[in-house]
This record gives C-alpha cells, structure tokens and sequence, in this order.
C-alpha cells in the first residue's frame, strides 16, 4: 500500500470511532551503515524499514503507537485498538486541538537530493577517510559511516498533509598514533557536496599525531578552549532544556529562566530546521506545522522555550512547531559565530587546556546544571598562547549554567557535529571559557 | 516465520555465502508515563522484523527488513551478499564465526499474571496510587516533589534464531519496567534528584513484588533526609562502604564493560572506546582477592535474562574477575574466533533492526559472607555511600567518578550523620584493590546499557552485596 493510502485508510478508520484528532506518518527509510576499525570494514548494514505512526488525540485523552504490519487489516487493527487506548485513558488537565491546515511548506525542504548508499560507494568514503588519516600518521582508524534516504509522509485530520524527502550522510571516525593518542573528527551533511570524509580523517589524524606521549594533566582551574565537538554537546544540553516537556518534568536547568540570561552575551543559539541542505533540516513537525527559525538564546538571554500545541497552551504561548508528539524537541542547532578565528582565540590565552572532544556527560542535578563529562582524545596545555603538551586523565566537573556564562568569546570557525555524543546535529564553534574545573582520579 | 528463514540462509549459501544466520525477532510494548500526576501519552508498539547476517569472502554484511515477504527478502540477501562482499575486498583478516556451544531449543518464559489482565486501567492505577503516596510521604517530611516522572513498560520478546552452522532456538521472554525521576525541593536548601530504574523479565506479577507506593515513599523520605538533614561532604580519607546499587554500577562499568572483546579489539573504538585490558590480560591482577566479579545471563527474573544468545549459542556464568585477577573476557563468536577461544554466548541485540554485538547482561559483585553491621563495625571513620546520581568513567574504562546522594558518616563503627555529595573518583585498580570485605546481602537494579552504532540500549541487572573499601581518598560537595 502507497504511504498516501495509508494515511487516509488510518485516518477514515479512527475518525469513524469518533476521535477529534488524529496523526497519521510513515517512514520510509533504506540506510546502509559501514562500520571500521583497525583500517578495515567490520561490518555493512543494509537497513530496510517501513513503519506508520499513529497519534489521536480524545479531547484530551491521548495515544500512540508504531506499526509495522502495513496490510489493511493490520492498518484497521492497530487504529482500533490505540482509538480504545486513548477512550480509555485518562484526560490530560490542557487539551490543545491539532493546528489547522492545510499548510504550505517550504518546496526546497520537501525535496532533498539523495545521498549515495551503495555499498561500493561507502565503502570508498571510508577508504578515503582512512587513508587521509593515515597519511597525518595515524596508525589505526575506527569509525562509521551512515547514509540514509528517507521519504516521510504525514497526514492529519485538522487538514495538513505534506510528503517529504530526506537524505542525510554522515561520518564519525577516530584515529589512533597509540593507545594514549587519538583524535576525532566528523562530517556530518544534508548532501554529498557537503560531504568531506578525506577532510575528516586528516584532522583525526593530525590530532592523533600532535596528541602522542600526553602527560597526565594537573588538576584545577583553568581557561578552557573547548573545540567544536565539546562545545556542540553543551549546547546540546541547553536545546534538551529548551524542551519545555524538560522544564515540565524537571529534568531542565532552565526552568523559571525565561527572559533571563542563562549565557554570556557572546552566546546566541538557534534551533533552524529551515536551513536547506542540512543534516537537521526539517519541514515540518511532527503535528504537520510548517517549521520555522526559533531563536533560543539571544546575547546570552533564553529567549523561548520549545512547543508543541499542548506545552504550548498548558504555558499560554504560541507554539513554536518543534512537536514531537509527547515532548517537543529541536531540529538543527546553530550557535552564532564569534569574531576571531581559533587560532587567534587560543593566542590570548596564557596557561589553559584545549580540549578536542568528550563522552559520558552526566547531572548530579538537572534543575542546577551540576555535572561531569570526561575529555577524550586529544587535549593540550595552552601556555603562552600556544598548545605547548599533550595531556591526559582530567575530567570536567562543572555547572552548565556557570561554563556558558562564563564564555569569553567564540570562534568565527563553525563545523557540523553530530556523532555518537552529541545527537542534534549542531553548527558549532570552538568556546573560550573562564575557570573550568578539571577533577581527576585520587587513586 | 523458520520457512521464511531457512529461505534467506539458502539463498545466502547459494549466492557464495561461507556463513549466514537469519533471527526473526518481535518486540511488543506498551509504555504509561505518569508526569507529575498527569498521563502522558499511552502508547504501544509492535516493532518486528527479520535480521540477517552473512560472511562473504571474509567480509561481513548486516541486513534488515520489518516488510516479511519473499519479494523483500530477496532483496535483502541480494543487498547483505553485495556488501559483505565489499568489505571482504577491503580486509586482510576474515571475519569468522568462532566454536561455541550451538543450541536447538525452546525458551518460554510464561508470565504468572499476564499484562493483558491488567490493562491500561490497572497500569494507570499503580502509577497514580504510587503518585499519591510520593506526595504524602514529601508533605510528612517538609519537602517538595516539584518533579515526578514515573514511566511503566511491558515488553513481550518473541525469536527465532537460525543459522547455516546448526542452530535453531526459539524463545519468548515477558519483561517488565519502571523507571523513576524524582525532584525534591526546599526554598533554603534547595532542590536535590533520584533517578531509579525497575526491572525484570517476568510478567505483571514483577512489578506487584516491587510494591511501587511502599518503594516511592521510603525514596522520598530518604531524599527529604538528604536536602534537609546532610552536611556537604569534604575531601578527606578514609574507608568507605558502597551500598549494592553503587556495587552495581562499579560492576557494570569497571569489570563488565573493560571485559567486552569487541572492545579489546577496537571494535568499539569509534564509539563506546576501548578498554585498559589488552589480548593477554586474563590472569591480570586487578584487584584484591576478595573480589569476584560475576556475569550470569542466566538468572531467573534478571532483567537482561537469556539462555540462548542471539547467536544461538548457550549462555552459561562467566567469572569476569576471580580472587582479583581478570578471568574471562565476554565473547561472541567472532571475537572468540579472533582471539583464539570459544564464545561464552555474549552476543545481544535489542530490536530486529540491530547487529548482535557483545554485550553483558546481568554483572554483580558475588556475595561474601559479611552482614552490613559487621562491614561497618569494622570501620574507625569513613562514609558510607548509599546509592548516587552523577557518574561516568573514561572510554578507556580506567578513571570513574561516582558522587553519592544518600550518604552517612561512619565512626568508631557506627552510622552517624547523613553526608551531602561524597566523590568517589578513583581507577579501576584502585578501587577493586581497596575492597578487604564483601557483604552477602546481594541486592540488583535494572539498567539499560548503552552501546553500538545506531545504539542499542539493552536490559541488564546490575547488583552486588555491600563491599568495604579501606583508606581511599574521597572528595566532597560533587
């Protein structure tokens, strides 16, 4: 069955048992996935999935559910029972109707150009890669490569309906001079022009070389200069924050902080899902809304929380077309870029750490932003404005709230990150940040 | 459902494939999230598929498909035999599937109380009640629960699994989970959280024993005690004694996942990282020699239970640490083959769509003979560390941090007062080899353990007994 039929046969079937409001979507998606380590192909997936989602909405009694039996009976069955499962469920105190269409949406974010996916053709990227890497003089590189063509389409009963398409490639590598001494790089695209694998492996492999024979990092406080990849998973955490499911649960360190600074002046961020040709590039939510530029936070002021219709209403404002049908959530993030480029950022600083890339962030508090998230790769001491030794075994230890309003400055280089740490794709700078506590291990 | 299997390791052998394994897998879920007494939204989920796996000249190729006809399956040998193929071009060192102990069985664990008794009404009704009681028992205490997020699963696992070596297992597994979220707040002391995971493999008779509104009110009067009662820790030395929960963690993190094999072998380089353990580390001293770590996918109940790995292959107890010395290392069949063993039955995946990878399942300290008074009787002046929030550890799985949330002084071996965020950062070494007693009050939380690329959070246990660390440094106020 077309994705189209199903819509309309899912959307006759629970309207017919009397539901005001229902969401009807289908992905369509072949992604292939080459996974490498130690210079060679550990593995090629070939993933082929189709599934519809259902979403009614009983005056406020709410339900969902994922279906992968795409026949009529199934389509029929699964429509049944979620139409019971919302009746029986009990109303949310806010019912907030789905938002009335039909709408029109951006052409040129409905139709993205497809990626390669062949196996020969990937397989050749992470060739690249390698090679690039090892040329820096890496000695052994692991990493992924995943390429995806996705078609979506979505209908709902309030009368939107859009079919799109999606394509999206990205590459996540690592390179390795020792045990001790790695670096890390992306290249995460909407397109294949935008795609650099051989750009990628070089900066690994460059890091790797310059990180070899680390000794282990003193304790303290510091100036921090946090490269592209550290930075992208802080504003990761202010974007999740941003959720105003987030700020609901309690689960957000900026709660009661709208119109207030929560970052220093040089710090604005912006969840775009409009940017064309971009990995996060979306055009429309998940309630069928034509997406649209929502500025977060401007010079450092939070300027407005995420919405979907029912947050929306439950805080009296419009929404801002970032549903996700539970909890609303951000498409692209694009922090603004500074005035000076790294290299001369790192020059005014006089003993500091540069730190290349991070795992493992985790809150003792989400309400306070308390948190810890460990260096990985490579990281150096600045000292006199340059990085002078590779460190190592430091560990960050901080408050978000503290780090980002603490930012001196950001760079006027910004990359494309998305990897296994950070997962909203995010267009970052490099961060110059003040009084960053590193912690390390007492035994 | 085998029919449709056998066709797609036929047709796999016939295209040139040296190895192929076919796994039809179903999940059913259905999921209530209570947050702050409201419902969200209620859901459920059938997500089922055939997953299919090939070696081609040395190469390996994953494939999968939720659209089950012949048509499509076809297709995805076609695609999985291309590939593999490719990567098999590129490598010198074949992939090969490793010895292991294959099994032809049946696994049916039926639950005593089915979820379908239950039903949404019953779910909701356990979540409010347990809501309520949350409620009652801050009030008593003088707190705020400004924060309350409280997320019930069920899950029925159905799978076939087969490959071209000989095996063939089915099995049926029920799984039940809770998860909590709790904020307590008081105007002058501010807020403080508790993150705290439920789970088994059973049916709704699972989430009755845990007596959820008994289980929220003792978590809420022990948070109150914490915002309002504790005194921020400060760095000093001592000894310490680690609750269960805070043993489970360690266990997780410093035993099971530095003995992953695809980790020693950079497998996960990219992603979830290495390990400190190399090729020739079994017989390692890492620890003193109370310390037996323990890996067991095969306890009834457990959350990450199985008897058959998504190889096919027989799970039995693994001893990751014995008498402080590394013993074992987890396994597949690929990296048993590599690094010249047999696969312990490692291999897990958690959706159709997902690779087998090596992965742990249930990882615990094994219980000593010491009760918690004597473990404590015999310190002069420590902490004792209850449970924790925040932790991590580096992807080289040598340097952890772990910051207590409910936390007692100890002195002349007694508890005294309640300490405020207690750092436990320490290698692995230095923590196991601090351990010189071990409790028997073997205790278990459930966990997802995140891996892979795409990731795959899979269901495990985590537990131990208390254990006794002497003269570490700790730092204070997190």
């Amino acid at each position: 069955m077309r994705a189209e039929d199903i819509c309309q046969l899912v959307l006759r079937a629970c309207k017919a048992q009397g539901v005001n409001d229902v969401v009807v979507s289908v992905a369509e998606s072949e992604g292939s996935m080459v996974r490498f380590s130690n210079n060679e192909i550990t593995v090629v997936d070939t993933l082929m999935d189709t599934t519809a989602s259902i979403f009614v909405n009983d005056n406020g009694r709410r339900a969902g559910t994922n279906v992968a039996d795409l026949s009529k009976k199934g389509l029929e069955a699964a429509s049944r029972k979620v139409v019971e499962m919302a009746k029986r469920a009990p109303a949310a105190t806010t019912y907030a109707p789905l938002p009335q269409g039909p709408f029109t949406y951006d052409p040129k974010l409905l139709d993205s150009r497809e990626v390669p996916s062949d196996p020969r053709s990937l397989v050749g990227f992470v060739k690249e890669a390698i090679d690039a890497a090892r040329r820096e003089g890496a000695e052994r590189v692991a990493g992924s490569l995943v390429a995806d063509n996705g078609r979506y389409t979505l209908q709902t009963s309030a009368g939107a309906f859009a079919v799109a398409r999606k394509s999206a490639i990205e590459l996540s590598l690592r390179a390795f001079c020792a045990e001790d001494a790695s670096g890390h790089s992306v290249s995460v695209a909407g397109s294949k022009e935008d795609f650099k694998p051989a750009q990628a492996g070089e900066e690994a492999g460059r890091m790797a070389k310059l990180s070899l024979g680390p000794a282990e990092g003193e304790p303290g406080e510091y100036e921090a200069v946090l490269g592209p990849l550290v930075f992208a998973d802080l504003v990761n955490q202010y974007a999740r924050s941003a959720s105003a499911f987030m700020v609901e649960a309690g689960l957000s360190f900026l709660t009661d902080k709208l119109g207030q600074r929560v970052a220093s002046e040089a710090i604005s961020l912006t969840d775009d899902p409009t940017m064309e040709g971009t990995y996060g590039a979306s055009p429309f939510d998940a309630e069928g809304l034509p997406t649209r530029r929502n500025p977060v936070i401007e010079g450092g002021v939070l300027k407005t929380y995420l919405h979907n219709s029912s947050t929306a209403k439950k805080f009296g404002v419009a929404t801002t077309a970032n549903a996700g049908l539970v909890a609303p959530r951000p498409f692209n993030l694009v922090v603004g870029e500074g005035q000076r480029p790294l290299e001369e950022m790192i020059s005014s600083v006089q003993k500091g750490i540069y730190v290349s890339n991070n795992w493992y962030l985790r809150y003792q508090n989400y309400q306070t932003g308390e948190f810890s998230t460990i260096p990985r790769d490579a990281m150096f001491l600045i000292e006199g404005g340059k990085l002078t030794r590779p460190i190592k075994e430091l560990r960050i230890s901080d408050n978000l709230l503290r780090m980002l309003s603490a930012t001196k400055e950001l760079s006027k280089e910004r990359k494309w990150v998305r990897w296994w740490e950070v997962e909203i794709p995010t267009l970052s700078p490099s961060a110059l940040i003040s009084g960053v506590r590193f912690t390390k291990s007492k035994r | 459902m085998e029919d449709h299997l056998e066709f797609v390791i036929s047709l796999a052998l016939a295209q040139g494939a040296s190895y192929a394994e076919a796994r039809y897998q179903s999940d059913y879920s259905e999921s209530n999230l209570l947050k702050n007494g409201e419902p969200e939204v209620a859901s459920f989920e059938t997500k089922k598929g055939i997953a299919f796996r090939a070696i081609v000249n040395g190469g390996l190729g994953f494939g999968a498909s939720n659209q089950m006809n012949k048509r499509e399956l076809r297709s995805l040998v076609r695609k999985v035999v291309a590939s593999a193929k490719q990567a098999g071009r590129m490598n010198k060192v074949p992939v090969v599937m490793g010895q292991g102990e294959l099994g032809q069985a049946k696994v049916d664990i039926r639950p005593r109380v089915s979820f379908d008794a239950v039903g949404l009404d019953g779910r909701l009704d356990l979540l409010q009640e347990a809501d309520r009681a949350a409620l009652e028992a801050a009030e008593a205490a003088g707190v705020k629960l400004p924060g309350r997020y409280l997320a019930l699963d069920t899950l029925m696992t159905e799978k076939v699994i087969i490959n071209s070596d000989g095996a063939k297992v089915y099995s049926k597994v029920p799984r039940v989970a809770l998860d909590m979220f709790l904020t307590a707040f008081d105007p002058e002391k501010g807020s403080i959280q508790r993150m705290l995971n439920l789970g088994e493999s059973s049916g709704w008779e699972g989430a009755e024993r845990w007596d959820v509104p008994e289980l929220l009110k003792a978590e809420v009067r022990s948070l109150a005690s914490v915002l309002l009662k504790s005194e921020a820790a400060k760095e000093e030395l001592g000894d310490v004694v680690l609750g269960p929960e805070v043993v489970g963690i360690v266990s997780h993190e410093s035993s099971g996942h530095p003995g992953e094999a695809d980790r020693i072998m950079g497998r996960e380089a990219a992603q979830a990282g290495e390990t400190y353990l190399k090729r020739d580390s079994l017989g390692m001293k890492v620890g003193s020699e109370v310390v037996n770590v323990v890996e067991d996918p095969t306890l009834p109940r457990s959350f990450g239970f199985y008897l058959f790995d998504d190889e096919g292959v027989r799970a039995r107890r693994r001893y990751l640490i014995k008498e402080g010395r590394i013993n074992e290392f987890l396994h597949n069949r690929e990296t048993a083959h590599a690094m010249g063993g047999q696969s312990n039955a490692s291999a897990r995946s958690v959706a159709f769509n997902r690779e087998p990878i090596v992965r742990m399942a249930n990882t615990f300290v094994e219980p000593g003979d010491l009760s918690f008074d004597e473990l404590i009787e015999g310190v002069a002046y420590g902490t004792y560390i209850k449970n924790f929030m925040e932790w991590n550890i580096d992807d080289r799985r040598f340097n952890q941090r772990y910051v207590g949330l409910e936390a007692f002084r100890i002195e002349d071996g007694e508890l005294r007062g309640r300490l405020r965020n207690p750092v436990l950062e320490i290698t692995t070494p230095g923590l196991w080899s601090a351990v010189d007693a071990v409790g028997k009050d073997l205790r278990f939380n459930a966990a997802y353990c995140g891996k892979g690329d795409p990731m795959q959070a899979i269901p495990v246990w985590t537990g131990g007994p208390h254990i006794r660390l002497r003269n570490v440094k700790l730092g204070g106020s997190g």
